[in-house]
């Protein structure tokens, strides 16, 4: 009996939190403007798959416990992507913040915004090899 | 002879020169009429006391087209005013203020990295899949972080689309339809509560 409340629990905790991922990348508008870049909003039903497949892999990587051995190039490939991914998601999230149109406003320089989000961008990589490189080893 | 005149008026216009003539906002069809003779015909002055911006509503354009040419046929097509911006002399690009808003940036968005990093423990996650692929335990993970640091910047430029901007296609970046939307709610904002038509009364 308790086994099955706590399947049931476990159940139900899934579907809030994975409905609740879709809903958090879909809102951000990721995917298609992945699609759209790529002009392959034919494959988006793919997408999806590509999403919900990594997704189970990534529980099973963080409450299993696996262990391979491959090298560390994987681990560049895997970084890359991460970041990337992180990336999207940061973008998407200053985008909706609408900071870009006002401040370029603000300083006149309408048509230049790109000098402003190669700001945030190099800040990014900046504090982020920053604290990966001096802040947590300190 | 039937006297006639369209014109549609563009939504936004700058300009250098005080004078504005209605060819400068508008595209003009005419019939019975010498079109040069309305083409240059002066609908408003901004003089150098005046505001940088000035509202021109069609209605006003109907009525100076009436009273130089009585009896004409107006019609209007498309936008019903014309924002007119004057474009400032000198006042390009401020350097201190942009060097300013630029370190602004950079370092606020190093810190809102770290801060987004310390708040889902970014390293224990970095840690585990490290332990996950080699199956050794490391502290610090730098194989994957160093990488997953360049792709942040890749990823972000990647979703403005501007280095592959040529190479992919030729739609505008998300950043340039967001500058063009705020731009269109100024407008929209403006031309109502700046145009004259609608503040006599």
């Amino acid at each position: 009996m308790s086994l099955f409340i706590l399947s049931m629990i476990g159940l139900s905790g899934g579907l809030a939190v994975g409905s609740g991922l879709v809903a958090f990348l879909t809102v951000l508008g990721v995917v298609p403007r992945l699609a759209n870049l790529t002009k392959t909003e034919n494959l988006l039903s793919l997408y999806e798959m590509s999403i919900v497949g990594g997704a189970i892999i990534g529980i099973w990587f963080s409450l299993g416990d696996p262990a391979f051995s491959f090298t560390n190039s994987l681990l560049v490939i895997i970084g890359l992507a991460c970041g990337m991914f992180i990336g999207l998601l940061a973008a998407a999230l200053t985008e909706v913040l609408n900071v870009f149109p006002i401040l370029a406003k603000r300083i006149g320089l309408k048509g230049k915004v790109y000098i402003l989000l190669w700001a945030i961008v190099l800040g990014k990589i900046a504090g982020s090899l920053y604290q990966w490189i001096f802040f947590v080893r300190s | 002879m039937v006297k006639k005149v369209y014109f549609r008026l563009k939504s936004r216009h700058w300009i250098k020169d005080k004078t504005v003539v209605l060819k400068d906002i508008s595209q003009i069809i005419t019939e019975g009429i010498p079109h040069e003779s309305i083409e240059n015909m002066k609908i408003c002055e901004l003089t150098e006391a005046d505001k940088s911006l000035e509202v021109v509503d069609a209605m006003k354009v109907v009525e100076i087209i009436n009273k130089n040419f009585p009896g004409t046929d107006v019609q209007v097509v498309g936008p019903t005013q014309s924002i007119i911006y004057r474009k400032e002399k000198g006042k390009g690009a401020k350097p201190i203020l942009f060097i300013f808003v630029w370190l602004l940036l950079f370092i606020g968005a190093g810190l809102a990295v770290m801060n987004f990093h310390e708040d889902v423990s970014m390293q224990e996650v970095h840690v585990k899949i490290h332990q996950v692929i080699t199956g050794e335990i490391v502290e610090h993970p730098l194989w994957l972080q160093i990488p997953y640091s360049i792709g942040l910047g890749l990823g972000m430029i990647l979703f403005f689309n501007h280095v592959f901007r040529k190479r992919i296609n030729e739609e505008p970046s998300p950043m340039e339809v967001e500058m063009f939307n705020y731009e269109e709610n100024m407008d929209r904002y403006i031309s109502v509560y700046e145009n004259d038509a609608w503040k006599r009364k």
